[in-house]
């Protein structure tokens, strides 16, 4: 035993900080293994077997690709996965301008500012279920506020419920997750602005520069590290996003607001697949990671591209 | 040091002793969100004749009941018993998940007919059956008449479309009220139509699909030519918003069970008939049941059991059928001389308890619904003819089969 900690006895200063560090990192790690590491191994494992409620009992069967032929050869997956992205695309794309928008009037020197920006942050701190009721019923034909407007309007003839066709549903949702998903991005985007230098501005102010071009040329470059880190947090979220959906629409009417993250809850939860549900979420991890990738390289070559132009002019 | 010693042993010894005496305790799940005061008279009968017993009863809205009940069982923390559609039976039985249930042969013979199919699957009876319901379609009375015509019941499909149009093109109400939310009630109303067109969805004896028949399509035709003179979107309703639009005077006339007259406004003059009979068959209805299912491993089986045996036995039942307003799940005419449903407004879900179709019992049974749904959606939002329709929601009932 005494030989055995010698050899392991660190005979360094070096080896002693490694140590340390390791030590003081051990808990977290099993932690991180626990929680992390362990569920996703056995998500893995279970996208190879035939889980379900019947197996267990009797346990399930190791049925190797199975599975990940039956998804992928299956003729709603592409449709699926191409909503997936359209959806995330658009729902990104939205809270990113809004985001942008809301951060350069919030930055800027008006009135009652403090107000205004208190004002951004509802959607945000309401608790998500509660605002998707919210919506729930502002979409319903009969009673909604939002079908009552447009007749009044005289944009609708009678009533119209959101959520009762295909595009309106899908559209209603995205309005929804942008609702929810914007005020966290507008706080980012202008505490980014608040920390480029006033220098450069006073800089370009004194050289003639306009507004939209001081925007154009110093803030969004300044700010560009921030876009990217947002965009790709967003993009995750909103690729994984549940709650808004489910509450909404549970995926329907006839899928057409089924995205991956629906499907692997339906499939996995909602009708007992765990074998089939976990292979859904193997590919999602599987997609997710190389549209972050993908997502990652390229715009950081756009960034510093960006940045280094607007450093020259 | 010594003290706290001492306060530790007597802990350890007063633990030890209080143990035995410890309450036992029965989980019971109740979907629907309440427990009714019949079932509640029955809760307490139990606790009392079990001293120390206690029961947990937690009531669940439908929506996530079934789910939680069965996750719990699947996850290795069962309830004792549970208040469910009778559909999840199959499912749970063939998982392992419940025990079979013994029903006296008394008992048995008192039941309706075809409401112990319901409940049964391989020869076993898996659930005691505790809420029966056959539809019927009421009527605006007030609405048929402002549209100029004679408020009596139409016999057949034609008849109720012709009523359906006359109120949509003269009134400022829709014709009728339909359901198309991915909800079990709306697989539920089109399996009244379905019923009344002599169609079927398996053979209940050897389990074969039989949903893609002449009868099926022509159902689903006229469910998607309802939906032409029913309420805005129909894909964002589901039955009990069906009842809002019925009392706010927006449709004309819509299906539900026994209840819906107590769930109606007062002032509303309506009438209550069987539900028309479409060109291949004749008036027919549905029968749903739900029943009391006890899960295979709860900490207290036969206590659970026996629970379920007295919510679901004779005058209990009784108490409830009457005061829920159910259709009579038993034959209680055998048993006494005054029953509730000796008049006229119950004869209309009394009468065609011989001729309805069971809610069918599948291994997957929400692919029955997800199969069946997607048909009238597709119907309702146009994505396809009816035949096709109807041909992809048998293969989905197929696998889920």
């Amino acid at each position: 035993m005494s030989s055995l900690l010698k050899m392991f006895k660190p005979k360094t200063k070096a080896q002693t900080t490694t140590l340390f560090a390791w030590a003081l990192i051990a808990p977290a790690a099993l932690v991180m293994f626990w929680i992390v590491v362990w569920p996703l191994y056995e998500t893995f494992r279970l996208s190879f077997t035939n889980a379900n409620l019947g197996t267990l009992m009797s346990g399930s069967d190791y049925i190797g690709w199975e599975n990940y032929e039956k998804v992928l050869g299956g003729r709603k997956f592409p449709a699926i996965v191409g909503r997936t992205f359209y959806w995330m695309f658009l729902s990104v794309g939205f809270k990113m301008i809004l985001g942008l928008i809301g951060a350069a009037l919030l930055a800027s020197n008006i009135r009652a500012r403090g107000v205004i920006r208190a004002l951004v942050m509802p959607p945000w701190i309401v608790p998500i279920a509660i605002g998707c009721f919210g919506w729930l019923w502002m979409y319903n034909g009969h009673f909604g506020l939002l079908s009552n407007f447009a007749e009044m309007a005289g944009i609708t003839d009678g009533p119209f419920s959101f959520l009762a066709y295909k595009q309106s549903a899908f559209y209603s949702a995205v309005v929804t997750d942008v609702w929810i998903g914007t005020p966290m991005v507008t706080l980012f985007f202008l505490a980014a602005m608040q920390g480029v230098p006033k220098d450069l501005y006073e800089a370009a102010y004194v050289d003639g520069a306009s507004r939209w071009y001081r925007f154009r040329r110093i803030t969004l470059p300044q700010i560009m590290p921030t876009i990217v880190s947002m965009a790709l947090l967003s993009a995750i979220w909103t690729f994984n996003s549940f709650e808004i959906i489910w509450i909404l629409t549970e995926g329907g009417p006839r899928g057409a607001t089924t995205t991956l993250i629906i499907d692997t809850f339906k499939t996995a939860i909602f009708s007992y697949k765990f074998g089939a549900g976990a292979t859904r979420a193997v590919l999602v991890v599987l997609i997710l990671g190389v549209f972050s990738v993908i997502y990652l390289t390229v715009l950081g070559r756009l960034s510093k591209k960006y940045s280094y132009s607007g450093a020259q002019k | 040091m010594k003290n706290i010693k001492k306060a530790l042993f007597l802990a350890f010894i007063g633990a030890g002793l209080m143990a035995p005496v410890q309450a036992e305790e029965v989980h019971m799940i109740m979907c629907g969100g309440e427990i009714r005061e019949a079932d509640q008279v029955v809760i307490a009968a139990f606790e009392a004749k079990y001293s120390g017993v206690t029961v947990n009863a937690e009531a669940l809205p439908w929506g996530t009941c079934q789910d939680k009940s069965m996750t719990l069982a699947a996850a290795g923390d069962p309830a004792g018993l549970a208040y469910m559609g009778s559909r999840t039976l199959k499912q749970l039985a063939r998982s392992g998940l419940i025990v079979p249930v013994t029903i006296p042969e008394d008992q048995q013979e008192m039941y309706q007919p075809g409401i112990l199919n319901t409940v049964s699957d391989g020869g076993k009876t898996w659930g005691f059956p505790h809420a029966f319901s056959t539809k019927a379609l009421f009527i605006n009375c007030g609405l048929v008449e402002e549209a100029g015509l004679a408020c009596v019941a139409p016999k057949t499909w034609t008849g109720m479309y012709n009523m359906a149009k006359a109120i949509n093109d003269n009134t400022s109400a829709a014709g009728v009220g339909i359901t198309g939310k991915d909800f079990d009630n709306t697989m539920h109303q089109f399996l009244n139509y379905l019923y009344s067109n002599g169609g079927t969805v398996n053979d209940a004896a050897t389990g074969e699909i039989t949903f893609n028949s002449p009868e099926t399509i022509e159902t689903l035709e006229f469910y998607g030519k309802l939906a032409t003179v029913a309420q805005e979107g129909p894909l964002g309703y589901e039955r009990s918003q069906l009842v809002q639009l019925y009392n706010d005077g927006q449709i004309g006339m819509y299906i539900d069970g026994p209840w819906g007259a107590g769930s109606h406004n007062a002032n509303i003059s309506e009438i209550v008939v069987p539900i028309p009979a479409g060109p291949s068959g004749s008036s027919g209805t549905l029968l749903i049941t739900d029943s009391i299912a006890v899960f295979k491993g709860s900490a207290n089986e036969d206590l659970a059991m026996e629970l379920a045996s007295m919510l679901s036995s004779g005058e209990a039942q009784y108490d409830l059928d009457m005061s829920w307003g159910l259709t009579p799940i038993m034959q209680y005419e055998k048993m006494m001389d005054d029953v509730y449903y000796d008049t006229d407004y119950w004869q209309t879900f009394v009468a065609p308890i011989g001729s309805g179709g069971p809610e069918p019992m599948f291994e997957d049974f929400k692919a029955l619904q997800a199969g069946i749904n997607g048909a009238i959606q597709g119907m309702i939002l146009g994505d396809g003819s009816a035949a096709d329709l109807v041909a992809e929601a048998a293969e989905i009932l197929a696998e889920g089969n």
